[in-house]
């Protein structure tokens, strides 16, 4: 019981001291993506690159009030989760990052990319999986990029198909999300997985698992 | 509620099935450190790029096997054993002698349905007599559990009921000779005289334990420099069991006389451990907004250079220079962080995003070591914004970056921390030391207390002292069976053998870039434990290219036993150097040949083959040839011997840029030995040049 509670206040400080920006990383004490940030946004606003400015803290409230800045990760291979928020925007692709610096990269609601994980998805071309969910239904063509155990990349070709499984809505937090769910079926000679999409009246994927690599396992997306 | 809504979903799993990277489990290793049962070998061998360590123990015969699977049909294994010996005469018994072997295995045909795997192998190649032997071997698997072994042996193989050689045409085995040389190739003993029929089982019962019977035509017989091991009967019985894939430990019982245990312990080139890497995730990529100015505020420029310093750090990369003109940014470095420079490119180009004005379109990534540039590779800003996450980002990025020589140093502007020009350090170290001429071997641990002073970035004086905490015991030199030959390494054992601190080296290194493409290097000092003096060096190595030349010339004297800083004990100075080639084979082969002086005043060449994993483990051989004769060198007639070094990134998925190497050489005598001085050129060089960059390119955008 003791154990229990402390842990979670081990937690619940971790995340406090990450969205500060003020958490060592690595035994190197090397800074996290959010101190590298901060020291390059800072250094453009013509400031003296040291002081971290905190970015916002991710309480529900604030998630809650801040619809589209933060996602909700469940590394569940990995037996953890992460509350992230963008780091880059490159296109239609943004890149978001937490406290334990991993990132993942979405396009549309879908993982194009991840990085900090046993197998990375080095990249990815998704466009069709979208349009697919955007028709209701169809085919799609996935290339996904990895980097194998002699560090040349490895990649597959995937042969998909999406699917509407219908209405289905879920609660979260206090709101019912009225979504439809979708399921994407892939295969490859070496590699299948199924992802699940639930997408709201807007067209937007609010809630989604996804796979990365047969290491990395897959990740439950919560877009806020 | 969420959560069962999931659960539904989450028993769908990721499949990824490579059927030729199945483990092959039941392989079993024998007492020697090869595919075997125990003591007689079987036609198997393991899965491709797998690197085995066994040691073996029963009384009076200790071995240290390291087992390399180079191809998918040979297996290679050198071999460090301790033995006890019959004298000669055979009532006297030479305790724990130190040995060295090479052993060799084929296989000649896989196992089919009905055919049994075929290989043949030779155990000892460098050794007439000793332990020499040759065999054919045939292995079927019968159900999934059972192995039938079925051979012929020859040499020491057929001290059992050996018969006459059904390879008719090949003549008597010559008769061994202590006086022989040792090292040559004994082909004029291979699968010559007796042979005898061998056979076994190994029955594997559950995933972890298994027993394995064999027939072994082993005898030991007593005769002289052979093992003094006595058997009672034929039969070896066993128990193995595999804690996991890739741990094997074997009891057993060996000819009813004695037990024996053994262990190996495998791991495959192929198979990261560490999978793709644990590091953190990289800062991405931050594209310009807007269509790129013409040029930029210069006085911007002093703060620019403070934030990407401060940045770099943050990725161990140490900012040590910076040029900015109007469209380029040049930024010299050192990688502090990551074992491929590939990798720590990538970090900095994509920091280099965060903080530089749009209207720098190109960076020019310069990693140094040493305080001097080593390349330069130019990369498309536009390239980093357009490719970031996408398919075949690294292969595309490749094909339009640039690989050349590192800029002029003047025209950087200065960017090294501030840091004490003094910086020192302690640690534990261990040497095991195999030079004794006398065939023993010398374990050294202690202290290392280390201090550097860097006078300028490209000079810097640096030394070591040791302080053993092993206390060797003072025997008597050797008799000399060289005489006419200085004793440049046979000597060693008894270098720092006091009990006192010892001054390992003490040295002043200067490094430089006296051309394009050309490298040098001066060492000046006490370089190694047994010699000091003068060792210079200059390398020409295009950064685009596969080969590079060298060339080091020394003058050293040879060093007091005590260590210290005196030159009077043996009043020999010699002048020594090689000129060397180096390439780059391509397919993970590199290649180095080095012709010249070496320590003892002997001319010959040195040629060394390395198999190079892209994800950094090497497994390498090399043998050196001079003009002393047999008879001059004695045991050890030409050098050779093995090394393997695996980047300590493999097993953790960290980052670190330290390897574990070691290497295992025949006994060396004091021909063909070379000085041996820190930071030889082409070692510093060549991870920043396009080859090794290329090898590891898949990194760039982890």
């Amino acid at each position: 019981m003791g154990a229990v509670l402390a842990m979670n206040v081990i937690r619940q400080s971790a995340l406090v001291l990450a969205a500060l920006g003020l958490m060592s990383c690595g035994p190197l004490g090397q800074g996290g993506i959010a101190a590298q940030l901060a020291t390059a946004a800072s250094t453009l606003a013509g400031r003296t690159p040291v002081a971290v400015p905190p970015p916002p803290l991710a309480t529900e409230e604030q998630i809650a009030a801040n619809p589209g800045q933060f996602v909700r990760v469940n590394f569940r291979d990995l037996g953890r989760w992460d509350t992230m928020v963008v780091a880059g925007t490159n296109g239609p692709r943004e890149t978001w990052i937490g406290s334990a610096n991993l990132s993942v990269t979405t396009e549309n609601g879908i993982v194009v990319a991840t990085r900090g994980m046993p197998r990375d998805l080095m990249g990815a071309e998704t466009a069709q999986t979208w349009a697919a969910i955007r028709a209701g239904g169809g085919t799609a063509e996935r290339r996904h990029d990895f980097l194998d155990n002699l560090d040349q990349i490895s990649e597959r070709l995937l042969q998909c198909s999406i699917a509407s499984m219908g209405p289905d809505p879920f609660e979260r937090g206090e709101v019912t999300q009225n979504t439809t769910r979708f399921e994407e079926k892939c295969v490859s000679d070496q590699l299948q997985f199924t992802n699940v999409y639930w997408v709201n009246q807007q067209g937007q994927v609010v809630r989604s698992l996804q796979a990365v690599s047969p290491d990395a396992g897959y990740l439950q997306i919560d877009v806020f | 509620m969420t959560k069962a809504r999931f659960a539904t979903t989450s028993v769908i799993a990721l499949m990824a099935g490579i059927a030729a990277q199945a483990q092959q489990s039941d392989l079993n290793y024998g007492f020697n450190g090869m595919p075997g049962m125990i003591d007689m070998p079987t036609a198997q061998s393991p899965a491709e790029g797998t690197l085995a360590g066994s040691l073996a123990y029963q009384e009076g015969y200790f071995r240290a096997t390291f087992t390399y699977q180079l191809t998918d049909r040979a297996t290679l294994a050198a071999r460090y054993s301790v033995v006890d010996l019959y004298g000669n005469p055979t009532s006297t018994i030479l305790d724990g002698e130190f040995e060295r072997s090479f052993d060799l295995h084929y296989r000649l045909l896989d196992e089919s349905a009905y055919l049994p795997a075929l290989a043949f192998g030779l155990r000892d190649v460098f050794t007439p007599g000793r332990f020499a032997s040759e065999y054919v071997v045939a292995t079927k698997t019968i159900g999934d559990n059972l192995t039938v072994t079925a051979g012929l042996g020859w040499g020491a193989m057929a001290t059992r009921d050996g018969f006459d050689n059904p390879l008719s045409g090949l003549g008597a085995r010559p008769v061994f000779d202590d006086a022989d040389p040792e090292g040559q190739l004994a082909s004029d003993y291979w699968f010559r005289g007796d042979a005898a029929a061998f056979g076994g089982l190994t029955y594997q019962i559950n995933d972890r334990w298994g027993v394995v019977a064999e027939y072994a035509t082993i005898a030991y017989p007593e005769q002289p420099f052979s093992p003094a091991l006595e058997t009672d009967t034929p039969y070896n019985l066993g128990v193995t069991y595999r804690p996991n894939d890739s741990v094997q430990l074997s009891f057993a019982s060996l000819s009813g006389r004695s037990v024996g245990v053994s262990g190996t312990f495998s791991l495959n080139a192929n198979n990261r451990p560490g999978r793709s890497g644990s590091e953190t995730a990289p800062t991405p990529v931050k594209v310009r907004d807007v269509q790129a100015a013409q040029s930029w505020n210069r006085a911007t420029e002093p703060g620019l250079r403070a934030a990407t310093a401060q940045l770099l750090q943050m990725e161990g990369q140490t900012l040590t220079g910076l040029e900015m003109t109007d469209t380029t940014v040049r930024v010299r470095y050192v990688n502090g962080r990551y074992r491929s420079q590939a990798q720590a490119m990538g970090r900095v180009a994509r920091l280099l995003t965060q903080v530089m004005p749009d209207s720098i379109d190109t960076f020019i990534l310069e990693p140094e070591a040493r305080g001097i540039g080593l390349s330069a590779v130019t990369i498309a800003r536009s390239d980093i914004e357009r490719l970031e996450n996408r398919p075949a980002a690294a292969e595309t990025l490749l094909a339009s970056t640039g690989f050349g020589d590192a800029g002029p140093a003047d025209s950087l502007a200065d960017a090294r921390p501030e840091q004490d020009a003094f910086q020192w350090g302690f640690g534990p170290y261990l040497t095991i030391n195999p030079f004794g001429g006398d065939g023993s071997i010398a374990v050294s641990a202690g202290l290392s207390l280390r201090g550097v002073y860097q006078i300028t970035p490209q000079l810097i004086a640096s030394g070591t002292i040791l302080q053993s905490v092993l206390k060797a015991d003072k025997r008597d030199p050797a008799p000399d069976s060289t005489p006419d030959i200085q004793n440049v390494r046979t000597d060693s054992q008894f270098y720092g053998d006091d009990g006192v601190p010892v001054l390992q080296t003490l040295t002043l290194n200067h490094y430089g870039r006296p051309g394009t493409d050309l490298y040098s290097r001066v060492s000046l000092g006490y370089l190694e434990s047994m010699f000091g003096g003068l060792s210079s060096e200059v390398l020409w190595k295009p950064a685009d290219s596969a080969f590079g030349l060298g060339v080091e010339l020394n003058y050293v004297a040879q060093r007091d036993t005590d260590m210290l800083l005196g030159f009077d004990e043996y009043d020999y100075d010699v002048l020594t150097g090689h000129l060397s080639a180096y390439y780059d084979l391509g397919n993970g082969y590199h290649t180095q040949l080095d012709v010249g002086r070496y320590l003892a005043g002997d001319w010959g060449a040195t040629l060394s083959i390395d198999r190079e994993y892209d994800n950094g483990i090497r497994v390498g051989a090399y043998v050196t040839q001079t003009d002393i004769s047999y008879e001059d060198f004695g045991d050890g007639s030409y050098n050779k011997g093995v090394r393997v070094s695996i980047p300590q990134d493999f097993f953790s998925g960290g980052t670190s840029r330290g390897t574990y190497a070691t290497q295992i050489r025949t006994r060396s005598g004091d021909g063909g030995a070379r000085l041996s001085v820190d930071g030889r050129l082409y070692d510093v060089v060549r991870d920043a040049h396009e080859a090794d960059l290329t090898d590891t390119w898949g990194r760039f955008w982890r």
